[in-house]
């Protein structure tokens, strides 16, 4: 475990190299962007429930802020090492940087399993990393939400610390929220729909209208359903979606060529995103094994599912009509799939653009918590859409005008910006 | 033959009808007899009115009762030569009869059709008029007798009660004043004393020994004898104290007729029953008996209802009271000359709801249990006699196959059986107690329940809606007794005694009528939750929870989910020591990992059905009750807990957590109090079934938990070449080692799932069930994909009964990832605790996890020898892959080690050692193995003693102590060394740096056997001559009285 996480943040640093030398980046700035910026380790000690007392260990990694204050998850879990820690905070920056939010990257994280912590437990090592760490995070300064196995829960503990030690309430000094408790509105559809936005604008350069095209999609989950709904509002024809099937421990294709009806098939699917596969054969759907989804005729792939789904093995049965590919799911791609899908010029939105509508969304959180006024749905989605296009048609320009892979233009776009910001600073 | 059965069908609903008839004239008559301050003569008038409508012809049927020389007549009687006539016997003797006649009708009166069902109603009826005038007397003599004593106490003279007794029943007055006797003796009165040898004999002690017959006293001398008694009495004690002790004493007397009825092997449970009544009636029970009375009666009693067996006797002897029997009786659904019992797992559940009851905790005596009726163990026999189907007994000696046919058969035989008239009416006496809520007909078999055989889930256990006329519901009724009754005689059953041994018992199976505890909500009935609760936790998710935590398994509605394997479904776990810790945190695994389904009663189809969770909730939310503690909403990734008011059934996403059980009830903490009380008072770890209507916690069945005897942390070696492991593991480990193992049934993952048709993962099943018959028992394991044995989807895992894996040494359960599935556990379930009965092992392994070893290679290339054992199933060769482990691997043989503790198990090739397979054994908490940890440690000890440069160093001796010496040292200890040194700081640095290494070696050693990992091995002490003559810390150890150390060198 431990040598694959000191690998995350090489092969990190190794992608910001090669980028680097690209921009032929001054080596103070590579010092400055190859590591983070600061890092607080701590102990939290904690009175369990048994009266027992433990000390869990806690990190907070704030790789950049010359944007502004930084963003990113906690983590709780038992094999966290601070290099996971840093190579996530690394992504953070570049990732806030591609859309051009005034945010800069960060993450945090105890090493815990939540599977040995009663609630009562959980929540004082919430309060405790707050109070460990209070003075150097805040909605000016660095903005925590929820990653892997904290929720919104553990964000409201932490929060109403943080206000406790400050005096004053601060509502964006935390995001991921719930809704009514100083969260936005739109949050579920902010990453799919944002897949489409990006989709939607690269159609549009290529002069196709959506009506005219199909697209199948990996994966039915929260992603995929909201990217679906926003396609087809364009006018676009869904001809396949695959979806995992708990019961057979498989995935399947549900292909229906004159387009699938996401209302028929919401109704038949369960809250993990699984189809009924007896009813959606009954509701007129051919149903085909799950890697079906990637050899359809249709002129974009959505892969919403999970990462490495594209690999050497199959990237050859992706149909000849297909023009563009859309990554929902982060690293669907396998780097070797990836170099032949660039080699096809099949036009690829990566990853950290096609799915920054989330992080986007919670930008907007930090912005409406900070002014106190919440705005309706349309209005975030809105926003959001603006945010995503112009995101985009930066990268396509470059990616157009340098001739380069627009997974590298993305690349390009951030650090550039990241880099710049630290110059006009005069850090470097 | 169909004509036939039509007839048969036929006959057996005209039976029916009788027997309702029937059945509805004692009912009435019953509830007659209850009035016993009513006038006698109305009561008789009243019977008369009623007896004609048992009766077939109720029409023509007239009745007349003569009492002690008065008649009563029913309307138009008269007489005619048609008559049936009973005795009505007050005191054994004839004190008048009931007269029944057919007139008015020649072709009745010529015919006289009386059935014989009709003469015992009579003689029923008959009876309960004598019991009913008898008590009514008692009664009244009682209440003389207690006038009397009321005024005697106003005197004060307990002469007269002494005198009355004198007159009225000499022999009665003879046993008091022995026991006054006895008690002026006790309490050491000398004129007591000579007395007593005047009652005895008058001979001298040396006298006494001699060969020759004592002298007879006549019955005069004896009386006066007893004056002189009480004379001395007078003379010593306070007359109130005189007064009460006889009164007490003439009580206890009245006990006699009780104690000899139980005591006689020829009474019948009919007999006792009227004891125990009579005697309650009475009212006797609430006089303070004496301790020794007291237990008397209840081993009595416990030894004709409940069992034989000694360990229970001397644990419910203290626990229960007569009027716990009084209640029991009542409910006992008996033949004629019964000498049955009420089986193991109604014993179980009386026990320990009296133990609850009786331990003066409001708490616990707040737990019930369901109203029940008991079906005595020998109703089984008598029913087969009747039905003239003994044949089934000898079932038990054919071929499993055999049996296996034949069963399906045998339940439609039983099912079109007959029951006799006295059960009948037993049984429609309790579908009358039990009113029209639903019930469950369980076994309850002698067999069932005895420690270290649980026969969990063996026999059948079967709901009723228990709807529709009393006809139909009897009729229910009956089927399903009788398919109980069938299931005695089933090939799983069967299998798992011819494995115990327990062939040749005389089996007998009790049977439990009990009302379904829960409530009404929209079409259906169900509790609130219910579930099963063990007082060790065998499934131990995280290691902060401990054995003695206790582990309850939560599903809502009826818990036959919890008890059950479920391949679809997930029960909650919470384990009462640690309540706070879930299996699941993160919304994802709350979702996937809570129960989806309930079940359900519907009262509208009278079936047991399994209902989508969510559905119901739609449908009945409101009605469901305590909803509030059963479910949380989830939003926004959060869950949370609403109140009843605010949870909208509709609009809200809600998932069975018990979340509000958890947090705002005591529930938890009472069930953990109640696994503790039971533990402690029924000396050993419990399991139990429960269910709870929303106010009440219901105790539905108690039993010893199971357990295997080797529950000590294995050693995992360390020193083991790659090349030698076949598997290890990190997850859910239980302590344990399975050692010699030759054979390895391989179930590949990839060849199971590639099976096309469900038709070829049964075969599947098969295969595996003929290698269990084939290969040499307890030393092969099986491996495979999945949940083994569950009872959903078979494509989640191998098809198979307990029968078709009973003989290997360990179930493997392999999980590969595949998205974010991990198979269910099998912990908890009753297929679980058929695993750890028989002390077969379970391992679950996640291949995919890259901290653990996987050698697929020698799984999979090893050769199959399946197509020579099985060639039938050759075509299977892809899927099933048998392995010979010494064939394969130079004659080595698989070990696999298990240690909780360190939650690691490692499965190796080793050289053979034939030590002897683990045997099952009783729970009982053992400490843990000794090996030969020490032995190895005194070894090094010595040769550290001997190594040690004694002038060098400046050692002028060296000794060890503590767990080394004392030869109880495990894998983890230490070896506590002692060195008394002379020498300067540097040689002591010097010393201390040498055996430092020594410790560093030896702690490397220690890891390699056995995977505990310690800073060092060595725990050195050194003392000076100074701390010996101040006798300070480590130094008394030496030369010490007790535990002293021993010397190993001196200089």
């Amino acid at each position: 475990m431990e040598s694959k996480a000191y690998n995350a943040f090489k092969m990190a640093q190794s992608q910001f190299d090669k980028v680097a030398d690209l921009l032929d980046l001054e080596q103070s700035t590579r010092d400055l962007l190859r590591n983070p910026l600061r890092e607080y380790h701590f102990s939290i000690p904690i009175r369990m429930d048994d009266g027992s007392s433990k000390v869990f260990r806690g990190f907070r990694v704030q790789h950049n802020d010359a944007r502004g204050p930084g963003k990113g998850g906690i983590r709780f879990h038992p094999q966290e090492t601070v290099d996971t820690v840093r190579a996530l905070a690394m992504w953070m920056t570049w990732k806030c940087a591609v859309v051009n939010i005034p945010l800069g990257g960060g993450k945090g994280g105890v090493i815990c399993d939540p599977h040995n912590l009663s609630m009562r437990e959980q929540e004082q090592i919430c309060r405790g990393w707050i109070r460990q760490i209070s003075r150097d995070i805040g909605p000016l300064r660095d903005v925590p939400a929820p990653d892997v196995m904290t929720n919104a829960q553990h964000m409201l503990w932490m929060l109403d610390e943080f206000e406790a030690i400050h005096g004053a309430k601060y509502p964006g000094a935390i995001t991921g929220k719930p809704v009514g408790m100083g969260g936005s509105l739109g949050r579920t559809e902010a990453t799919g729909y944002g897949v489409i936005f990006t989709v939607r604008e690269a159609l549009r350069e290529m002069k196709i209208r959506a009506e005219n095209t199909v697209a199948s999609v990996q994966g039915f989950g929260n992603v995929a359903q909201y990217a679906i709904r926003l396609y087809n509002e364009m006018g676009g024809t869904v001809c396949c979606v695959s979806s995992w099937d708990q019961a057979d421990q498989t995935s399947y294709a549900f292909r229906k060529a004159d387009g699938i009806d996401i209302d028929e098939l919401m109704a038949i699917t369960d809250r993990f995103g699984g189809i009924d596969k007896a009813k959606a054969r009954d509701a007129g759907y051919e149903v085909l094994p799950g890697d079906a989804w990637i050899e359809q005729e249709a002129d974009i792939l959505l892969p919403c599912a999970l990462e490495n789904q594209i690999t050497g093995e199959n990237v050859g049965r992706i149909h000849k009509r297909v023009k563009i590919i859309s990554e929902g799911a982060n690293g669907p791609t396998t780097p070797e799939a990836d170099a032949v899908i660039q080699q096809r010029g099949i036009f690829m939105i990566p990853d950290f653009l096609a799915n920054a509508g989330g992080v986007t969304c919670s930008y907007f959180e930090q912005v409406q918590s900070n002014m106190n006024y919440f705005w309706e749905k349309g209005e975030v989605l809105g926003k959001l859409d603006v945010k995503m296009t112009s995101a985009y048609l930066d990268v396509s320009r470059l990616a157009r005008e340098r001739d380069i892979y627009m997974r590298d233009a993305a690349y390009v776009i951030s650090i550039n910006r990241v880099a710049q910001a630290c110059k006009d600073r005069g850090w470097v | 033959m169909s004509e036939k059965k039509d007839m048969n069908v036929e006959m057996l609903v005209e039976n029916l009808v009788e027997r309702a008839k029937e059945l509805n004239c004692v009912y009435r008559a019953e509830e007659i007899l209850r009035d016993y301050d009513a006038d006698l003569d109305g009561v008789f008038q009243q019977l008369l009115e009623i007896i004609p409508s048992g009766w077939q012809y109720s029409e023509y049927c007239l009745a007349r009762i003569v009492f002690e020389g008065d008649t009563f007549e029913s309307e138009g009687f008269e007489v005619t030569p048609c008559c049936q006539t009973v005795d009505i016997m007050v005191d054994g003797k004839k004190a008048g009869q009931i007269e029944v006649y057919y007139a008015q009708s020649d072709v009745l009166v010529k015919q006289c059709p009386f059935l014989p069902e009709e003469k015992k109603l009579l003689g029923t009826i008959a009876d309960r008029l004598s019991h009913y005038i008898t008590h009514r007397r008692l009664k009244t003599v009682l209440s003389n007798w207690k006038n009397a004593v009321e005024k005697i106490d106003e005197r004060r003279d307990w002469t007269i009660v002494i005198e009355m007794v004198k007159r009225s029943d000499s022999s009665l007055f003879l046993r008091i004043s022995r026991k006054m006797l006895n008690h002026l003796c006790w309490i050491g009165i000398p004129q007591a004393r000579e007395q007593l040898q005047n009652f005895g004999d008058s001979r001298s002690e040396s006298e006494q020994d001699m060969n020759r017959p004592m002298h007879k006293k006549n019955m005069n001398s004896l009386i006066a004898l007893s004056d002189q008694t009480f004379a001395i009495a007078a003379d010593n004690i306070p007359h109130q104290e005189i007064l009460s002790l006889v009164q007490k004493w003439i009580q206890e007397d009245k006990l006699n007729y009780l104690i000899l009825t139980l005591e006689s092997l020829a009474t019948s449970l009919g007999d006792i029953q009227n004891a125990i009544t009579r005697y309650y009636h009475l009212d006797l029970d609430k006089i303070e008996l004496s301790e020794y009375v007291r237990k008397n009666i209840n081993v009595l009693c416990i030894l004709r209802f409940l069992t034989e067996q000694l360990e229970f006797i001397n644990i419910a002897k203290d626990f229960v009271t007569l009027s716990n029997f009084y209640d029991l009786v009542q409910h006992i659904i008996f033949p004629v000359n019964s000498h049955g019992k009420i089986g193991g797992k109604a014993a179980g559940i009386f026990l320990a709801h009296n133990i609850l009851r009786n331990l003066g905790d409001d708490e616990m005596s707040a737990i019930r249990i369901p109203r029940t009726w008991y079906i005595s163990s020998d109703t089984l026999h008598h029913f087969l006699y009747y039905n003239d189907l003994k044949e089934a007994i000898e079932q038990k000696y054919k071929s499993i196959e055999q049996v296996r046919e034949e069963y399906n058969n045998l339940i439609q035989i039983f099912k079109n059986s007959f029951f006799p008239p006295e059960i009948i009416k037993g049984f429609a006496l309790a579908l009358d107690d039990l009113g029209d809520q639903p019930i469950i007909v369980r076994s309850s078999s002698l067999l069932e329940d005895r420690i270290g055989a649980a026969f969990s889930g063996k026999y059948k256990s079967l709901f009723l809606a228990n709807q529709g006329t009393r006809e139909e519901r009897l009729a229910a009724l009956m089927d399903a007794v009788a398919e109980v009754y069938a299931s005695t005689f089933g090939p799983d059953p069967i299998e798992y005694r011819r494995e115990r041994g327990l062939l040749d018992f005389h089996e007998e199976m009790a049977i439990i009528i009990q009302e379904v505890v829960g409530q009404r909500a929209g079409r259906y009935f169900f509790p609130a939750f219910a579930g099963v609760a063990f007082s060790s936790n065998e499934f131990r998710w995280s290691p902060r929870i401990k054995r003695e935590d206790g582990l309850i398994r939560l599903v809502p509605g009826l818990g036959t989910r919890a008890v059950d394997r479920l391949a679809d479904d997930y029960p909650i776990l919470i384990a009462p020591g640690q309540p706070g810790l879930k299996v699941n945190v993160t919304a994802d695994e709350q979702f996937r990992y809570s129960p989806r389904k309930i079940d359900v009663i519907n009262l509208e189809t009278n079936q047991f059905e399994t209902k989508d969770m969510d559905e119901l909730v739609r449908e009945c939310g409101r009605d469901y009750p305590a909803i509030e503690k059963v479910v949380s909403v989830y939003s926004e990734g959060i869950f949370t807990t609403k109140s009843r008011f605010n949870l909208d059934f509709k609009r809200d996403d809600t998932v069975v957590t018990f979340d509000g059980l958890r947090t705002g009830t005591k529930f938890i903490e009472r069930m953990g109090k109640i696994l503790d009380t039971l533990k402690e008072k029924m000396h050993g770890p419990v399991d139990i079934e429960f269910a709870h209507n929303g106010e009440y916690i219901y105790l539905l069945q108690c039993r010893a938990q199971s357990y295997t005897h080797d529950v000590a942390p294995t050693p995992i070696p360390k020193d083991i070449n790659e090349a030698s492991i076949v598997f290890s593991a990190n997850r859910y480990i239980s302590n344990g080692r399975v050692p010699d193992i030759t054979h390895i049934v391989y179930v590949d993952p990839e060849g199971y799932a590639g099976l096309e048709s469900v038709e070829e993962m049964r075969t599947v099943g098969k295969a595996v069930g003929r290698l269990n018959d084939i290969l040499p028992k307890r030393r092969f394991i099986l491996m495979g994909p999945g949940r083994w044995g569950s009872r959903g989807d078979i494509r989640l895992g191998v098809p198979i009964t307990y029968s078709d894996i009973n003989n290997t040494a360990m179930l493997i359960e392999v999980a590969r990832q595949k998205g974010n599935y991990t198979p269910d556990l099998s912990f908890g379930t009753h297929f679980f605790q058929d695993l750890v009965e028989a002390s077969i092992r379970y391992l679950p392994l996640y291949p995919d996890d890259e901290s653990v070893e996987f050698n697929e290679r020698f799984l999979r290339g090893a050769h199959n020898i399946l197509e020579d054992l099985l060639p039938n199933f050759k075509r299977l060769t892809h899927v099933v892959r048998v392995i010979n482990v010494p064939r394969e691997s130079d004659g080595k043989v698989l070990r696999v080690a298990m240690n909780a503790e360190l939650d690691e198990a490692l499965a190796y090739l080793s050289a053979p050692s034939n030590e002897a397979a683990p045997q099952i054994v009783q729970a009982e908490e053992t400490t843990p193995q000794s090996e030969n940890h020490w032995r190895w440690r005194y070894r090094m000890a010595e040769h550290i003693a001997k190594q040690l440069h004694i002038e060098r160093f400046g050692v002028v001796a060296i000794y060890v102590f503590g767990s080394t010496k004392n030869a109880n040292a495990g894998p983890a200890s230490d070896i506590d060394l002692l060195l008394h040194v002379n020498g300067d700081e540097t040689q002591k640095r010097e010393l201390t740096a040498w055996l430092d290494g020594w410790s560093r070696c030896l702690s490397e050693i220690n890891y390699l056997k056995t995977g505990y990992k310690t800073s060092g091995l060595l725990d050195v002490h050194l003392v000076t001559d100074q701390d010996i003559a101040d006798k300070t810390s480590f130094a008394i150890k030496i030369g010490a009285i007790t535990d002293a150390a021993r010397l190993l060198r001196k200089a």
